[in-house]
């Protein structure tokens, strides 16, 4: 996926900027985070008979200023209104190691999300190593905008735009009507490589 | 008292911090629900959480119904039990008052003090205080204080992914990494008891912590020190002298409450006794107390039978002139008795003087 190069004064951390439109998106498949892979017994037997991860795609861009990175998500919303938890998008970093991001990271292949929630008052970065083994890195310099619109979720997660060269990011979403967290999610099935400018 | 080894270390002695609630004493007072919000629940997102509460049994307590929201272990299967996160409505309160108004509205006292927002669906933590059950003149009810039981299996640090939940080894105590917490709440559906509550500003859940900072301080529980009427006892389950260990080993008279849910809780009760049922004529039936058998025995087990007769067995004793070890640990005619070996008046810690702040 290609990364606009953007010049300072843009207006790209609002999703509904219309420089966006002009910034190539690529649409990512999802898919659920399996069963078997979910940390522990409790969650497993909760969720045995019960659909997660169900949205089916989402898209990206990406832009750059030079100092921060902008990634817009995209994804259509549950139209069910939402109980005692909130939809959540992240955007999913590759620590060099390309295994398991159908498992959002590994014990041995940690990987670094960018996480926003619906209703949380700021993005978090988190070091994840597995389904919900998530360990908060704090803010990192992380922002975060959103908008629900027409059944649409658009949300512009940036942060500084120190992005490895053969960086590859992944997707993920949680549909918080269906009380989706942690490891309950819908991931992407493959990497994007970042083609920075 | 059990051993559990650590990787490249001596065994570790596993110790457990227990509770016991006398439930013939216990006047509903909540003077332990008000001490443990004063120490801990005052902050954001804490105005509607009592980690200590002191439902009316039979009752909906708190949350409302919580004893059909599942969780613990099935006995059947020995899997978990999926269970229900109780809701900020569930639980209730957490109200807002109109203070302006009653006190600077100028409306002459003609307005009062009441909650805000819809009327409809509204719960508290003793919302359905003194109600009980029965039929005048044979209606009946108690109380029962309840908090995080810090199970023995505590399916709630099984059901946590990111590990912020923890049992400490040298007392038991379940605890929480706040820093840790993502706010997943698998552990509110997963306790039976449901006595986690969730921080809706910070994002966490939180618990009774045990007031650990006064445990390893020396100090006992809030909850303990406070009580008026010295219906609890706290101790170390493994102190052979202690009345914790008397309670609930040696006598078998404190009781876990839903033992069935397969956690192992470490809050025990001494069953109440009742007053008996009044006939028809308004003569005392002395044979039928006023609170069915078999609804403390859905609570207890069927042990609370023999606890109950056992206790009556040591009044009768002690009304006959005789003696009972049993009953004067019971009555805590010393004060600190109660307290276990946590016995330091907190008036006493300075800051920096006993390893606690001010």
């Amino acid at each position: 996926m290609k990364v606009a190069n953007v010049q300072a004064g843009h207006d790209l951390a609002d999703p509904r900027a219309a420089t966006w439109t002009s910034i190539a998106h690529e649409s990512v498949s999802l898919a659920p985070v399996p069963l078997r892979n979910q940390p522990n017994e409790y969650i497993r037997t909760k969720w045995a008979d019960r659909p997660y991860g169900e949205t089916p795609s989402a898209s990206v861009a990406a832009a750059s200023d030079g100092e921060r990175i902008y990634l817009l998500l995209e994804w259509e919303d549950d139209p069910r209104p939402n109980g005692e938890f909130q939809d959540g998008a992240a955007v999913l970093f590759s620590s060099g190691n390309s295994d398991g991001l159908a498992t959002l990271g590994t014990p041995t292949s940690p990987m670094t999300l960018w996480y926003w929630e619906d209703r949380r008052p700021a993005p978090l970065v988190l070091q994840s190593s597995g389904p919900g083994v998530f360990r908060k890195q704090g803010n990192g310099n992380l922002a975060a905008q959103a908008g629900l619109r027409d059944g649409r979720w658009s949300v512009v997660l940036s942060g500084p735009a120190a992005i490895p060269p053969d960086a590859k990011v992944g997707v993920a979403v949680w549909n918080g009507t269906n009380e989706e967290r942690a490891g309950l999610a819908a991931v992407s099935r493959e990497w994007l490589p970042l083609e920075l400018s | 008292m059990t051993t559990a080894k650590s990787s490249g270390s001596v065994a570790k002695k596993l110790r457990q911090i227990a509770w016991v609630f006398d439930l013939n004493k216990c006047i509903g007072c909540q003077t332990c629900s008000v001490a443990c919000k004063v120490l801990w629940t005052r902050d954001e997102g804490e105005q509607h959480q009592w980690w200590m509460s002191v439902n009316t049994m039979p009752g909906l307590g708190t949350p409302k119904n919580w004893q059909e929201m599942g969780g613990g272990i099935d006995p059947e299967t020995g899997k978990p039990r999926p269970g229900h996160q109780p809701t900020r409505e569930e639980f209730g309160g957490g109200f807002d008052f109109n203070y302006d108004e009653v006190f600077y509205g100028g409306t002459a006292g003609k307005a009062h003090l009441e909650p805000q927002g819809p009327r409809e669906n509204r719960w508290a933590m003793n919302w359905d205080e003194d109600q009980g059950a029965g039929e005048w003149p044979n209606s009946y009810y108690f109380y029962l204080p309840r908090m995080c039981n810090h199970c023995t299996n505590a399916v709630c640090v099984d059901a946590c992914p990111t590990g912020a939940l923890q049992k400490r080894p040298d007392d038991g105590l379940v605890l929480r990494d706040e820093e840790i917490c993502m706010g997943d709440r698998f552990c509110m559906e997963a306790c039976p008891y449901k006595k986690i509550s969730f921080n809706y500003e910070r994002h966490v859940a939180q618990q009774c912590i045990g007031c650990f900072p006064r445990i390893e301080a020396g100090v006992a529980p809030a909850c303990v020190r406070q009580c008026p009427g010295r219906a609890v006892f706290v101790g170390y389950l493994d102190d052979e002298e202690g009345p914790v260990h008397r309670l609930v080993e040696e006598w078998g008279i404190a009781l876990p409450l839903l033992a069935e849910a397969g956690t192992g809780p470490n809050v025990y009760y001494v069953p109440p006794l009742a007053p008996s049922r009044l006939n028809e004529d308004m003569s005392i039936d002395y044979d039928t107390p006023r609170i069915p058998p078999e609804y403390l025995e859905s609570l207890f087990g069927p042990a609370v039978h023999g606890a109950l007769a056992k206790l009556k067995g040591e009044m009768e004793t002690v009304r006959n002139g005789g003696s009972s070890e049993m009953l004067k640990t019971l009555i805590a005619y010393k004060w600190k008795e109660l307290l276990g070996p946590f016995t330091v008046d907190p008036a006493e810690l300075t800051p920096n003087g006993n390893g606690v702040g001010a």
